[in-house]
């Protein structure tokens, strides 16, 4: 408990430190350095976003209490200065001081001269293990690149005190995969951003694998985005969901995750915990209009795990939600709004319908599969039909309506072969419509509903000879 | 009975088939579902409020069927096969039996009443009777008496020996020169009865042609008897059991079968009388109380079901207050109950008596 509560602070200030280069309009860096000497590692977390102010800080102060003193004393460095300031503020902050005791310690400040910057920096020094707070850090980022925030640059840096003195570095930039403007959405964004992750082999990679993508349609992509209504009650929030659905014919690297999926969860641009609103719209959802069937979803922490009955072999689904608000807001902590269910299950419908859209025959419904299995059937009579009849001119009118050649030499398979694509094709389609068409075509007489008949009148077996009192040949 | 000639009736429907097939093709090459209109037919509802048209032989409404629906597409899977086989036996102008068809894919249709209802879709759909598609059964129906014709280039000679039992041909089309020498026809419901009749030598006292079809009739037995009728023009009486499904396979020879519903106008005949047996003759004739069984739950449920159809309300009255009569006194008797007082009472004493009973209500 301890443990993950000194990374998640140190988690807290990185967020923080990004709404605040999300909120100034340009281009922004976002640097942790993490200087060890063991036991003590000093972590400073620097931006060039607009400036912060207290209020922020204060904040953390509710989540501290289960940080044991040995971790960190609770003492935070600070310095901060938005653009029309002309000094750089500097404060200490302890945050295990008692309420009105001196918390806040005021440092000279630094003159600016008339340069024009604004940006904020955090120290702390924490007693922790490097590798583990390390892990979580980078953890964390690649999520970052999911969502593809244009503006900020990140960069991790390492200075290990120890006897090798070595340095690195790694600079966490959003990769340019696929082409994305500064004017791109915040959904186009997520898309190439979960693209690249899958493609990647969910970040185990450091490029996209191309045994198994070797071309661009083994990835299909959609997206759907919900908007809630602003209101003076309630501000406006919108929820974007992506999913992803890759085929790999034969894969070397593919792990068997293969009936499960891990839904990312994102809130206000930075990586979040999985909500039970979020697991409610999940379960909710009616999956087998898409030929799914769920077994259950889990919360995992920082992501929920999807359990599928059984999907087809070489399939594989991933999903991405991303909850925020319309309005940038500096306090993500503060805000007591939260998407609901509803809102979040349109988002991945959005999605889901998104997707059969644009891909025939993906997802399709276990109805519109159970039809599909009559094709053959269907096929075989129709071309039965059409190949055993006397007439010629009947014969080629069909052979074109079906695009055929009109040569008199076509097989039978061929002509079953184009009447099942047809059928198919046609199933495929229907299935796409909203639910609204599927209504039965309304009555156009008022008695065609079938009366309630005595059931011996229909449909009886014929008997042989027999028994003659009660035998109903027909 | 059409009057059109078979071979032209084979090519008209060879092409409503194609018609059909081109159709579905049409469709599916526009990425449409294709959509099969299917007519429903009833002889009777149970709608008592309104005058209804169940005589008017009118479709009474229909069916859409789409490939949305997964028991829609099962239908249609059975029809296209049916209509494969039927498109076969047309052009090469062979017949084969409901039967033969189920046997062609069992594990398909899975059941006759599966392959009943294709028949009668199909008929539905192109508009015809079910031996225009050359499908046909051997009849199960009997005839004696004073008739003589020709079937199929055989000749039925009952004249000469009118005590002697024939089958009843199967189709109706091979009958040729039709004579007789009959005063009336009786239908008779049991071959029981009927065999009691042959016995009795009832044709040799009474000239008349006596008809059975074995329990409800087979559609070559209602064929047949309605050829008789449009041929002959003689009166009809009908001698069933008093029970509910006795006056079930009356109803059947007056208004038809629902199952038939869509022909149901070549297979009525409307003109049939009512002989017996009715409640009442249990008294008229004495009857011993032995000989009256009790209905059955399933019997009052019958009779309480066939009490709702329309026709009972608004084409035969008097058969409904019989029927009710019977559901009342809740018993039942079968013909053979008559024959208490002597084994040749129905012969020599029953029906001539409610025969001159009916001509004499007929003269007033």
């Amino acid at each position: 408990m301890d443990i993950s509560s000194v990374q998640k602070l140190c988690i807290d200030l990185i967020s923080s430190a990004v709404q605040r280069c999300r909120l100034s309009e340009d281009l922004c860096r976002l640097s942790v350095v993490l200087k060890s000497s063991p036991p003590i590692i000093r972590v400073s977390i620097s931006d060039t976003g607009t400036g912060s102010c207290l209020e922020e800080f204060q904040d953390l102060k509710c989540n501290r209490e289960g940080i044991g003193t040995e971790k960190w004393d609770g003492l935070l460095s600070i310095k901060t200065t938005s653009i029309s300031d002309n000094k750089i503020y500097h404060y200490h902050l302890n945050l295990r001081g008692s309420v009105s005791a001196r918390r806040l310690t005021r440092l000279p400040s630094i003159l600016k001269n008339d340069a024009k910057f604004s940006g904020t920096e955090v120290c702390l020094s924490i007693s922790e293990t490097i590798d583990a707070l390390l892990n979580d850090i980078k953890h964390y980022f690649q999520k970052m690149l999911i969502l593809k925030i244009p503006s900020v640059a990140a960069e991790l840096v390492i200075e290990r005190g120890d006897a090798s003195g070595l340095r690195c570095q790694n600079v966490f930039l959003p990769n340019e995969c696929s082409p994305l403007n500064f004017s791109s959405s915040n959904v186009e964004r997520l898309k190439s951003g979960l693209e690249e992750y899958v493609l990647k082999h969910r970040n185990s990679l450091n490029n996209k694998c191309d045994s198994c993508f070797c071309s661009r349609e083994k990835l299909k992509i959609s997206s759907g985005v919900a908007r809630s209504m602003e209101s003076h009650r309630s501000p406006g929030l919108i929820v974007e969901a992506v999913i992803a659905i890759s085929e790999h014919s034969e894969s070397l690297c593919f792990r068997s995750s293969g009936n499960k999926t891990e839904v990312l969860h994102f809130k206000d641009f930075s990586p979040s915990s999985v909500s039970i609103a979020s697991l409610n719209a999940l379960t909710s959802i009616d999956w087998r209009s898409y030929g799914l069937t769920l077994v259950s979803a889990v919360d995992q922490v920082d992501h929920a795990l999807i359990e599928w009955e059984s999907l087809p072999p070489y399939l594989h689904i991933d999903m991405v939600i991303h909850c925020y608000h319309k309005q940038v807001i500096t306090f993500p902590g503060k805000c007591k709004y939260q998407p609901d269910r509803h809102l979040i299950k349109k988002g991945v419908k959005l999605a889901l319908d998104d997707l059969k859209e644009k891909h025939t025959g993906l997802l399709l419904s276990a109805h519109a599969v159970k039809i599909c299995s009559y094709a053959p059937d269907l096929a075989s009579s129709i071309a039965g039909i059409i190949l055993s009849s006397n007439d010629v001119k009947f014969r080629s009118k069909c052979s074109l309506l079906l695009e055929l050649s009109q040569s008199q030499e076509i097989g039978k398979q061929t002509v079953e072969d184009r009447i099942k694509e047809k059928i198919i094709s046609v199933i495929e389609t229907n299935d796409r419509k909203p639910e609204k068409i599927k209504e039965a075509a309304p009555f156009l007489f008022e008695d065609d509903r079938p009366q309630d008949l005595d059931p011996a009148d229909l449909y009886l077996e014929e008997h042989e000879g027999g028994d003659d009192v009660f035998s109903f040949p027909d | 009975m059409e009057g059109i000639r078979s071979s032209t009736r084979s090519r008209d429907l060879l092409r409503k088939i194609k018609e059909f097939t081109l159709s579905i093709l049409e469709d599916l090459s526009e990425g449409l579902s294709p959509l099969i209109f299917i007519q429903s037919f009833r002889t009777y509802c149970t709608n008592l409020d309104l005058i209804c048209s169940c005589r008017s032989n009118q479709p009474s409404g229909h069916e859409i069927l789409t490939f949305q629906k997964e028991s829609h597409v099962h239908r249609i899977d059975v029809l296209l096969r049916v209509l494969l086989i039927v498109q076969q036996l047309l052009q090469e102008n062979k017949h084969a039996s409901k039967r033969d068809i189920y046997y062609m894919h069992p594990l398909i249709f899975s059941d006759q009443s599966v392959v009943d209802r294709a028949i009668n879709d199909i008929c539905i759909l192109l508009q015809c009777s079910r031996h225009n598609l050359n499908v046909v059964s051997v009849g199960n129906g009997l005839v004696m008496g004073w008739l003589r014709f020709f079937e199929a280039g055989r000749k039925f000679d009952c004249i000469n020996s009118p005590n002697t039992a024939h089958t009843v041909p199967v189709l109706v089309e091979d009958v040729k020169d039709l004579v007789s020498a009959a005063l009336y026809i009786l239908v008779v419901e049991k071959e029981s009865v009927f065999q009691r009749l042959e016995n009795d030598k009832f044709c040799s006292k009474n000239r008349c042609i006596v008809i059975t079809g074995r329990g409800y009739p087979d559609v070559p037995t209602r064929r047949f008897l309605r050829l008789l009728v449009d041929k002959l023009c003689l009166p009809v009486y009908c001698l069933v059991d008093c029970d509910p499904y006795g006056f079930d396979i009356l109803a059947t020879y007056r208004f038809g079968s629902m199952q038939m519903a869509y022909d149901a106008k070549f297979l009525r005949v409307p003109q049939i009388q009512w002989l017996g047996a009715f409640p009442s003759d249990s008294e008229n004739y004495d009857l011993p109380k032995q000989c009256l069984l009790p209905l059955t739950i399933e019997d009052k449920r019958k009779t309480e079901a066939m009490l709702q159809r329309c026709y009972l309300h608004q084409e035969v009255p008097d058969w409904r207050s019989e029927l009710e009569l019977m559901l009342q006194r809740g018993t039942k008797f079968e013909i053979e109950a008559l024959s208490v007082h002597s084994l040749s009472f129905l012969s020599e004493v029953y029906i001539p008596g409610k025969i001159q009973e009916i001509k004499s209500i007929c003269q007033v």
